[in-house]
């Protein structure tokens, strides 16, 4: 039974509406590559634009000697460390915090209404601003708890930033795991700790461990919750060592950047825009760190 | 009603066993005898409750969320619906196969030795040498003898994984076996090979078997229970329900009519 010749419809008509459709995906096609190449465009000029004008203040002196001249000279080096020690800090706080606080909303928390709320408040805070982690970690940990601007008080304050996005990133790798995986389990007779940590966890873990590092990095390249908390811009004398260190705050890369912008024109632009690009470098290879224990922890799963 | 042939020892009775989901009842005052070291294989439409009846038995329909069971369930003499049943002596005791294969994401060799290192504690030789008999018992040990603890169980064919799943839930050495449409996602070659393995292990097992495939339960099973709509209609010797049933639906069913 043709339909052509029913409801009016002709032969030709239906030519048109096909060169019509046609015509629509070449143009639906049009608008995808536009938009692309909007966004690849904009990454392309902002890495060109930091790799052109950071690349010629590179060189081992900038990498590994302290400012000199009143921060006007010399190398980032300081800065560099406090940046890696703020974020191995923050990996290790929220590390072990996030992933079982994420472990027992998938796993024991159930879907209570109280759960729920907690839930939600979570997800909200994974995208409250950074500035207000830097004030709240001012008013608690540097004010109240007493720790000053230090590095302490700087790992907590990042911590607290990057573990809303943590507890989520986990929560949401474990139920990810195949429900058939869990029933297995259980029906082996598996005890529901075993079951978690011996088939629940393996599988979700590259996620998790993912989510742990990308977030601990992005923390650490944030300027405003260690504006108020750990970030020094000058220090006069020697860099304390130990666990004098934890007490003290600590010069970063990101805390670096804001404040040479500020003093504005006394710090050569070519120092700004070498610290930018290592802050940058930073990230990436941070970011290059977490996608290959992903690579590898889901190989080794199906060796 | 219920027809029960009494020539050998019954290991699981069940007594007017109701099962809701929320609301809907997906089983309505089912009463049976399951025998010790046979066959049973459940048949039915889809949806009439044999899965519900063998996930009831260990207890896989606890973690189902609005679920309420009521009635009287004995296997080998105990109650695992009884307050403080010990779940896991239960899931020791009765062995259970999925329909799609589930191996874990690991090697072979862990996949069988989970079982045996959490319930009892093994490692080292002893370990090795259950993982060996339980794939052995599975007809698995040949084709994967040589790189059993390398390889990866998600790497085998669909029907080596249900074998290898099989071997998993032997390691344990369960006196009771429930297998939930174990050959419905297998080519006919490896549904035959899982097949002749269920004839092997009723010697000295208890097996319930749901199945889809009624020449299946024609070939492999002892007695066979009939559900439809939630009810238990018939539950007898397999023979009998295929040549001889005593209900009209039975007889429909088995002869094609509808399902």
């Amino acid at each position: 039974m043709a339909i052509v010749g029913k409801f009016g419809l002709s032969e030709a008509d239906l030519r048109k509406r096909d060169q019509a459709r046609q015509q629509g995906s070449t143009l639906y096609r049009g608008w995808l590559l536009g938009a692309t190449a909007i966004a690849l465009g904009i990454i392309v000029l902002i890495l060109g634009t930091i790799l052109v004008r950071g690349i010629p203040a590179l060189s081992w002196q900038f990498l590994s000697q302290p400012p000199t001249d009143g921060m006007t000279g010399g190398g980032i080096w300081p800065q560099i460390r406090g940046s890696l020690v703020l974020m191995g800090g923050t990996f290790a706080v929220v590390l072990p915090v996030g992933v079982l606080g994420g472990v027992y909303l998938a796993e024991y928390a159930g879907n209570g209404r109280w759960v729920r709320l907690v839930r939600g408040a979570v997800t909200s805070l994974a995208g409250t601003p950074a500035i207000i982690y830097g004030l709240f970690g001012f008013a608690v940990f540097v004010i109240s708890m007493k720790l000053g601007i230090s590095v302490l008080a700087g790992w907590l304050t990042l911590a607290t930033f990057a573990l809303p996005v943590i507890v989520l990133n986990t929560e949401n790798a474990i139920k990810l795991v195949p429900e058939s995986l869990t029933e297995a389990a259980y029906a082996l007779g598996l005890s529901r700790c075993q079951t978690l940590y011996r088939v629940v966890l393996p599988h979700a873990l590259p996620g998790i461990v993912t989510g742990v590092v990308l977030s601990s990095g992005r923390a650490a390249g944030e300027a405003t919750p260690i504006l108020l908390t750990a970030g020094i811009y000058y220090r006069s004398g020697a860099a304390p060592t130990g666990m004098e260190m934890l007490r003290k705050g600590t010069e970063n890369l990101p805390y670096h950047l804001a404040e040479g912008y500020r003093q504005g024109g006394k710090i050569p632009e070519k120092t700004i825009w070498g610290t930018c690009l290592v802050l940058m470098l930073l990230v990436l290879v941070i970011n290059f760190a977490a996608i290959l224990i992903r690579a590898r922890a889901r190989q080794k799963q199906i060796a | 009603m219920i027809e029960t042939a009494t020539s050998t020892p019954v290991v699981i009775g069940v007594r007017g066993l109701n099962v809701f989901y929320g609301e809907k009842q997906a089983l309505k005052n089912i009463s049976a005898e399951i025998h010790e070291k046979k066959v049973t294989t459940l048949i039915g439409p889809s949806g009439c409750g044999k899965s519900t009846f063998l996930r009831t038995l260990n207890r896989m329909n606890d973690r189902i969320e609005g679920i309420r069971i009521e009635g009287d369930i004995q296997i080998a003499g105990e109650d695992p619906y009884a307050k403080g049943a010990d779940l896991l002596a239960l899931r020791r005791r009765v062995g259970m196969v999925f329909q799609k294969p589930n191996p874990f994401p690991m090697t072979i060799y862990e996949n069988v030795a989970m079982g045996p290192k959490m319930h009892y504690g093994l490692r080292g030789k002893q370990l090795d040498e259950v993982v060996e008999e339980a794939l052995r018992e599975a007809a698995l040990w040949d084709e994967v003898k040589d790189d059993f603890r390398k390889k990866n169980g998600l790497n085998l064919s669909g029907g080596q994984q249900q074998r290898l799943c099989i071997a998993r839930m032997l390691a344990v050495r369960p006196e009771i076996i429930l297998m939930d449409e174990p050959c419905s996602a297998l080519d006919p070659i490896s549904t035959a090979k899982v097949e002749e393995l269920i004839g092997q292990l009723s010697g000295a097992h208890t097996l319930l078997v749901v199945t889809h495939n009624l020449q299946q339960a024609e070939r492999i099973s002892d007695y066979t229970a009939f559900f439809m709509f939630g009810e238990l209609v018939e539950h007898g010797h397999s023979k009998a329900i295929f040549t001889d049933p005593v209900h009209r639906s039975t007889q429909d069913y088995v002869s094609g009519r509808f399902g």
